[in-house]
């Protein structure tokens, strides 16, 4: 009989393809559903326009399906909740930190007003907080750069939402 | 249900209104990856594009669900004259850097507010579906309007090729607001007032606008007068639609 623990444990194993965590850690994991020999997973996009997700598809598909007992699993996108930073686990944010990117705590703002945080993140590598928003968009689509005027580093910042 | 089922529909007009403005910008501007004028505006306006894409598939999809139809099929095989669009987006910009900012700028900050309208009807799925695009694109709006702001106020070169591409688009952007469906009456219900979201867009341009050093009349097209989003498009909307369904009409359905 395969537990919804099974599941959640493989799906600690699916990495983000551009970052060092899984998808887990990164809080892309909403819901499983593991009745029977056909689980589902509810999954979340962190950015509608995320390349990665296809990826991530394949890859929940071969790993879920890979435990004793499973036939074949179902993945459900879901739009909401919608994701934001805060649903990445603390390990995540200690693993991302390490990589040199910075997380935020959001809360629930108004998705309106985006609070795009533009100057004081620590810097990741020397730890001063005159740093400032460089631009909105980074490498990936969660992902912004920020600039520190102390050691004159470019680190990336991950966007509130 | 076919295509043409969903053509009669008022939401789904409403919403291909959006899908196809987003599908074309995202279509044409992806044309500046490589070629912005600095490399984070590069990757500014090639995630952007990427964006735009991404949120007319969310749309799509969704209408693909509920009309049985593929989002694929929607995007692509549609006749020309029941495209949504308005032309403002597909007018060339032919590299001209004011041009491209100020017409994404002008259609970002009208999709920005419908979005914004299409999250609060009774529909759960549509409406949470633009839940998620409202903070994305909200980030587009912010980043488009700096832009504007500071191309406006920088020097008197950049100042004055940003009023030339105003003057230029001026005109035409309330072409945004035609409704798309012949039957007002039923869209209306859907846009939540017509005239109100003009005066809310035209505050917020117009605040920008005064900001930059800029200025532009905008005022509200009549109804009556009928354009791309009825299915009456310019000639460049065509050229646009032919360059991007290129390949699909070349090889039907092909896989990456």
């Amino acid at each position: 009989m395969v537990t919804a623990e099974d599941i959640w444990a493989a799906l600690d194993e699916v990495p983000d393809p551009e970052l060092p965590v899984s998808i887990v850690e990164l809080g892309m994991v909403e819901h499983v559903d593991a009745e029977g020999e056909v689980p589902t997973v509810h999954l979340i996009p962190t950015y509608t326009g995320c390349p990665a997700l296809p990826m991530i598809e394949r890859d929940v598909h071969a790993r879920v399906g890979a435990i004793e007992g499973v036939r074949r699993c179902t993945i459900q996108w879901r739009f909401e909740p919608p994701w934001t930073p805060d649903r990445i686990t603390d390990t995540g944010r200690a693993k991302l930190a390490d990589h040199g990117v910075t997380t935020p705590q959001c809360g629930h703002a108004d998705p309106k007003h985006v609070p795009l945080h533009t100057s004081a993140i620590p810097c990741p590598y020397c730890g001063s907080s005159q740093t400032r928003l460089d631009s909105p968009f980074g490498p990936t689509r969660c992902r912004a750069i920020h600039f520190c005027d102390a050691c004159r580093n470019q680190f990336e910042h991950m966007k509130p939402r | 249900m076919t295509m043409q089922d969903m053509m009669k529909d008022p939401l789904a007009n409403i919403v291909l209104m959006h899908a196809d403005d987003k599908l074309m910008l995202g279509h044409m501007q992806s044309d500046w990856t490589g070629l912005a004028p600095i490399l984070e505006e590069d990757i500014a306006a090639s995630s952007m594009s990427q964006d735009d894409l991404s949120h007319a598939l969310v749309l799509f999809d969704a209408l693909a669900q509920r009309f049985g139809l593929s989002a694929d099929d929607i995007a692509f095989e549609r006749d020309a004259a029941d495209y949504r669009c308005c032309d403002l987006v597909t007018v060339p910009d032919d590299f001209n850097w004011a041009i491209a900012l100020m017409k994404r700028w002008f259609v970002a900050t009208f999709t920005a507010l419908g979005i914004d309208r299409l999250a609060t009807i009774d529909d759960e799925d549509l409406a949470q579906r633009c839940r998620r695009l409202i903070p994305e694109q909200a980030i587009h709006v912010r980043h488009l309007s700096e832009w504007v702001i500071r191309l406006g106020s920088g020097t008197d070169e950049s100042n004055r090729r940003m009023q030339e591409a105003l003057d230029a688009l001026a005109p035409a952007a309330s072409m945004l607001f035609e409704p798309p469906d012949q039957s007002i009456e039923s869209t209306e219900n859907f846009c939540c007032g017509r005239e109100e979201m003009f005066e809310q867009w035209k505050s917020q341009c117009e605040r920008t606008l005064r900001e930059a050093n800029l200025s532009a009349t905008l005022t509200l097209s009549p109804r009556s007068m009928a354009g791309g989003r009825r299915g009456a498009h310019a000639d460049h909307f065509a050229s646009q639609l032919a360059e991007m369904t290129d390949v699909r009409r070349a090889e039907p359905a092909p896989a990456w």
